[in-house]
């Protein structure tokens, strides 16, 4: 029997970025918010300093601040038609456990999507004719609009100290920034962070074609800040450890770095670790959730926590399960395309390549994971896709740094994959490699989605989270066209040789692809056609928030955080300016 | 506050002149803005990364009981005069091998004499 224990104002399942703005914003109007993380309390004084960092083997090889499979992992499969089976240790996708989420060992690349990605349907239908879309593209515009959120993903970079060029202020195009991006009100709070020598030759390349090359933008800070909460971050020091594992200089923007330092000092919020939410307790005929049930991982103890609001700000996945385990909204069923809670899941679609520069000295030690140039030419609608026979596109990069002592060994295609012969070889080219990415979208099918697998369950006896998914043919027609777009560029670098890396047809979950993960709980205009409202409230319970990319209805070109952020500031926004003084629907369905 | 500030300022300069420093062109002020670097790590705050330096001239290294020093900051006998934290500062690795900041070093002469500077009244 769970002890019930006494009210509070608001809840947040998990504390990792989205927690952490909610828990931030409502504090400061007034509510008393307690975060429950399942995983342990991660302190930059104690837990991202020497001794523990800069072990690429204990974090980035062994993963230590990702998601605890023995406690808990998702089951996989292609195809509808294919037993899925238990993934043991996480691979393809990383997402993050304990205090901060994936947002300590993320590569902060820090994104906005394209104000057409915001109406993508409409657009495809407005440029090439509704019958243009494939029935099986099931894809949404989203219910807001690029300017409405503008407002708030300028808040989030200003929480993070972005570094980067803006390529579009106010309307004004501005070379060397991404002059395809939607209009910003602000250039970035910080001046890029430094580029590789490969990205400098990559510039070069894509100018000398025709592109647009602007330097990735990035939640690391380029010189010494001061965010909106008054906490400092520190400049970027190039260490080379980066992704996977926590910036001990506080310049890579963490929800440690930026927001907790000052939660952590607020008194109306309270924190509670390896405290496991097992269960929303749903009121259906009052369109409530009036409790969460969690398992505090330490003693086994069961205890049920009332809360006024439940702010879902778990994983991808988890938010997903909840609605499932709780019978909230309909299950989605592909066979008849009825139901939407765990439709529209989409994947990022990442294909890259490698070049070897025999007589250049590429430096590949230093730098930031997400330090690199992009051109954004062929992204979203940035291009016309008449006669193509794919939607969708993504950005092109060079992000040749902090290349790490075991990952970081790039082999020309054709080396031995151990032996005396790959040591050789790792030691020929560690200097003179270059690495590429496509960041593609993924345009949701009906074939792809989320629900509780019928056979496994994880340690506290509840059903898997059962995941069915390959990318489309549409996909990879369009990572096709972007790797050929890519290799015309690397060709222009004049590189000794040079591998391209498709996607293979069959997605597997082993190697690291990306945490890009999106859908299932879809944000759409009405109750009929998705899971949110477009303030992040769920249809079917007015006190329910779910934050993060699982609203996503697809996924764009571009990496989900800066849009996860900006959607849990506008979110915050509309609970603290309307829903406390008017509880109930937003949106009336 | 003005006259306050100028005193501080009068204070520091002739701390600098007596303590053997390079000059009396260093600039607190600007020493200020170069410590936002290290302010992201030495705060006051308890999940901080490093030590707070409020009170740090002239105090020992690794003086502070709540903060967990590397062994190498523990056996540097070294008291935060104007000279042991300019050699820091220029070279934190240099100095004192082993220490666990993680900060390359200043490069610039200039920015170095200021952040002393700063450092000398910061309480």
């Amino acid at each position: 029997m769970a002890t019930r224990l006494k009210d509070v104002d608001a809840v947040t399942v998990g504390l990792g970025w989205t927690g952490a703005i909610m828990a931030r914003e409502l504090t400061k109007a007034g509510l008393n918010v307690v975060s429950l993380e399942r995983g342990p309390d991660r302190i930059p004084g104690e837990d991202f300093t020497i001794p523990a960092v800069r072990d690429e083997l204990r974090y980035a090889q062994r993963l230590e601040l990702m998601w605890d499979n023995s406690i808990d992992t998702l089951t996989f499969r292609n195809f509808g038609n294919e037993q899925a089976l238990p993934v043991r240790r996480i691979g393809a996708f990383l997402p993050g456990e304990g205090v901060g989420g994936s947002g300590i060992h993320w590569g902060a690349l820090h994104w906005r999507f394209l104000p057409s990605d915001f109406r993508i349907r409409s657009a495809l239908a407005e440029r090439y004719g509704a019958k243009a879309i494939p029935d099986d593209m099931t894809i949404q515009d989203w219910p807001l609009s690029y300017d409405e959120l503008e407002p708030f993903y300028d808040r989030f970079d200003k929480t993070c100290g972005v570094s980067g060029r803006a390529g579009n202020l106010r309307g004004r195009k501005i070379d060397g920034g991404n002059v395809f991006e939607g209009p910003r009100a602000n250039e970035y709070p910080n001046a890029p962070i430094k580029s590789s020598n490969a990205g400098l030759m990559f510039a070069d390349a894509a100018k000398s074609i025709g592109y647009h090359p602007f330097p990735a933008p990035v939640a690391i800070a380029s010189s010494a800040y001061v965010n909106a909460e008054g906490t400092t971050l520190g400049a970027c020091e190039y260490c080379g450890y980066c992704n996977r594992i926590a910036c001990e200089t506080n310049a890579k923007a963490s929800p440690n770095s930026t927001l907790l330092p000052t939660l952590r000092l607020e008194p109306r919020f309270e924190l509670r670790t390896r405290c496991f939410v097992t269960r929303l307790n749903y009121d259906k005929a009052a369109k409530k959730v009036v409790s969460v049930t969690y398992t505090d991982m330490r003693s086994g103890e069961e205890f049920e926590q009332p809360a006024g609001i439940v702010l879902l700000t778990s994983y991808v996945f988890s938010n997903v399960q909840h609605l499932l385990l709780a019978g909230i909204g309909e299950p989605y069923d592909p066979a008849t395309g009825k139901g939407l809670v765990g439709k529209n899941y989409a994947y990022q679609f990442e294909a890259g390549a490698n070049a070897f520069f025999g007589d250049q000295e590429l430096n590949p030690f230093w730098g930031s994971a997400g330090m690199g140039v992009c051109i954004d030419d062929f992204n979203g609608e940035n291009f016309d896709h008449g006669g193509l026979g794919f939607f969708g596109g993504g950005y092109l990069a060079c992000n040749t740094a902090a290349a790490p002592p075991i990952a970081g060994r790039t082999v020309p295609h054709g080396t031995p994959e151990w032996g005396s012969e790959w040591k050789r070889a790792t030691v020929k080219w560690y200097h003179h490699a270059a690495r590429f990415n496509t960041q593609g979208s993924v345009y949701a099918n009906r074939a792809n989605y989320m629900d509780l697998d019928p056979t496994y369950r994880d340690a506290l006896g509840r059903p898997l989270i059962r995941l069915t998914y390959n990318p489309p043919d549409n996909e990879f027609k369009m990572s096709a066209y972007l790797l050929a777009k890519l290799e015309g560029v690397i060709k222009a670098m004049n590189p000794t040789s040079y591998d391209m890396h498709p996607r293979p047809k069959i997605f597997t979950v082993v190697p690291y692809q990306s945490t890009h993960n999106t859908g299932g709980t879809m944000m759409g205009a009405d109750a009929k056609s998705s899971v949110v409202n477009r303030y992040l409230q769920a249809w079917d319970a007015d006190n329910l928030f779910i934050q993060g990319a699982s609203v996503f209805p697809q996924q764009h070109g571009y990496n989900p955080t800066g849009t996860v952020g900006a959607l849990a500031y506008w979110s915050a926004h509309t609970i603290t300016t309307q829903y406390l003084n008017n509880p109930g629907p937003l949106v009336h369905a | 506050m003005r006259k306050v500030a100028g005193l501080c300022f009068v204070a520091a300069v002739v701390a600098m002149t007596l303590a053997g420093g390079p000059g009396a062109a260093a600039d607190a002020a600007h020493g200020k803005v170069v410590f936002r670097t290290c302010a992201a790590c030495h705060s006051e705050k308890p999940d901080a990364i490093g030590p707070s330096l409020r009170g740090v001239y002239g105090r020992k290294a690794a003086a502070l009981a709540d903060f967990r020093y590397s062994n190498a900051m523990l056996r540097a006998n070294l008291v935060w005069d104007d000279a042991n934290l300019r050699d820091y500062l220029k070279d934190p690795q240099g100095k004192v091998k082993g220490n666990r900041m993680p900060f390359g070093g200043l490069s610039d002469g200039n920015d170095l004499d200021d952040v002393v500077a700063f450092l000398k009244d910061y309480n």
